[in-house]
């Protein structure tokens, strides 16, 4: 191999993707041509020190805000449908029977364990609005709240810091919910109280969608190992945005 | 929000900052930028259920820069090329810095000037070598050019930006700065 061949395969040869087959001939031609294995030292040298070196951007935060709004737009039922309508026809009217199907067995036997659950946490809500009983352990300190649980349930439950979101933790208690004692965490957003509780999947994971009942908005989702319901008199894309950035810090 | 929402999130938010940082550099503008990731983002919600759970950052990366090219193309007709303005990235350094700083500052500023002369074929592939560190395998899927072209179009970068390199340097040590 001369010079001219080598410089062509140089970088592959540093960056370690040349073949077997490649590496011991350039390897050879380094050895015996100090002209190459100069300019070798300097890919090398520079390779690093664009790495240590380069300056990175960072996404400005109203940037991830901005996504989430148009992501929200994107998977609303609506949209989503028409996506899957788009395959051939003859897999639409299979998707459609199925879906009727499905629909059919969903509200003979989903909704009524679910409405059960919902009842018993709009109560839970407003019980916890309308006597002097929001909080037992009250600080804006996740520190503080979260040990607070230790000993009084079987798990332990996350608690998010969501100052800088606007949310205000107020504290926790807890509740009986899904016939068993729960965590509620409670945050303030402005004007409103939020409700979150937070218990083991044992048997059923639970996955409800912004839904609005009695003038309240509530949603669950079920993440690592754990359900989570919140509830407010907030608006639907407020308990949907906070149930974004609850999320989020819990994947933190 | 459904399942598929949650799993996306969880895959792909945390790339946010390396997908902007790839669009910021092949665009050169935050405004643009910003519009290519939410763009890239909902291509990537509607093309999730073609994602086989290989590296999602590389998968995100590629749409990134296909709607970077796509956004180039759609400016390309009513958009002059504006020449390089010193000005404009001129660097304010404060006094203060310690000797070091003040030269690892300056080492950066010049690597970004000199990147930022690269044409934008040059500029990608060195955002996803260097610093998102992307195989040659799945730089050429993502550039969607064969393993040789990768190779040395990567080999013509690094050169190309060395070169530059030591020009700004010598610029602005004959500007006395």
């Amino acid at each position: 191999m001369d010079c001219d061949e080598v410089s062509r395969l140089l970088d592959a040869y540093i960056d370690g993707e040349l073949d077997e087959t490649a590496r011991p001939e350039i390897q050879k031609h380094l050895d015996s041509c100090p002209d190459c294995r100069e300019e070798a030292d300097r890919i090398a040298g520079f390779s690093s020190l664009v790495r240590a070196t380069l300056p990175m951007y960072k996404a400005p935060a109203e940037l991830k805000a901005k996504i989430r709004a148009s992501l929200r737009e994107a998977s609303a039922p609506e949209s989503h449908w028409l996506f899957r309508l788009r395959r051939p026809l003859i897999y639409a009217a299979a998707i459609l029977v199925l879906g009727f199907v499905l629909a059919s067995a969903f509200r003979t036997y989903g909704p009524h364990r679910n409405q059960e659950l919902i009842s018993q946490a709009i109560a839970n809500h407003a019980c916890s609005l309308m006597v002097d009983h929001l909080v037992d352990v009250t600080s804006s300190d996740r520190q503080i709240v979260r040990p607070w649980f230790n000993g009084k349930l079987d798990y332990s439950p996350p608690v998010a810091d969501l100052a800088q979101e606007g949310y205000t933790l107020v504290g926790g208690r807890i509740d009986m919910l899904d016939k068993r004692p729960v965590a509620a965490i409670v945050y303030r957003h402005g004007s409103q109280v939020i409700n979150v509780f937070v218990w083991p999947v044992a048997n059923r994971k639970i996955d409800l969608d912004v839904q609005s009942d009695r003038g309240y908005h509530f949603c669950g989702w079920n993440q690592a190992g754990l359900n989570y319901f919140c509830i407010s008199a907030a608006t639907a894309e407020d308990i949907e945005k906070f149930e974004d950035e609850f999320r989020d810090h819990l994947n933190l | 929000m459904g399942d598929e929402r949650r799993r996306f999130d969880e895959i792909f938010l945390p790339h946010l900052d390396a997908a902007y940082n790839l669009a910021r550099w092949i665009l050169q503008n935050d405004q643009d930028a910003q519009d290519v990731v939410q763009e890239a983002y909902i291509r990537a919600f509607k093309g999730f259920h073609g994602f086989r759970g290989e590296n999602g950052r590389a998968w995100l990366l590629t749409i990134v820069r296909n709607a970077a090219y796509t956004w180039f193309n759609k400016r390309a007709s009513d958009q002059k090329w504006v020449p390089y303005v010193e000005e404009k990235h001129a660097e304010i350094i404060s006094i203060d810095q310690s000797a070091s700083e003040h030269r690892v500052e300056k080492q950066k500023e010049d690597l970004r000037g000199a990147l930022e002369r690269l044409p934008p074929e040059f500029r990608e592939v060195i955002i996803l070598y260097e610093i998102e560190g992307l195989s040659y395998k799945e730089l050429a899927l993502s550039l969607g050019v064969p393993v040789g072209t990768v190779m040395s179009r990567l080999s013509r970068a690094r050169r190309r930006l060395r070169e530059e390199f030591a020009q700004v340097k010598t610029r602005r040590a004959a500007n006395g700065l």
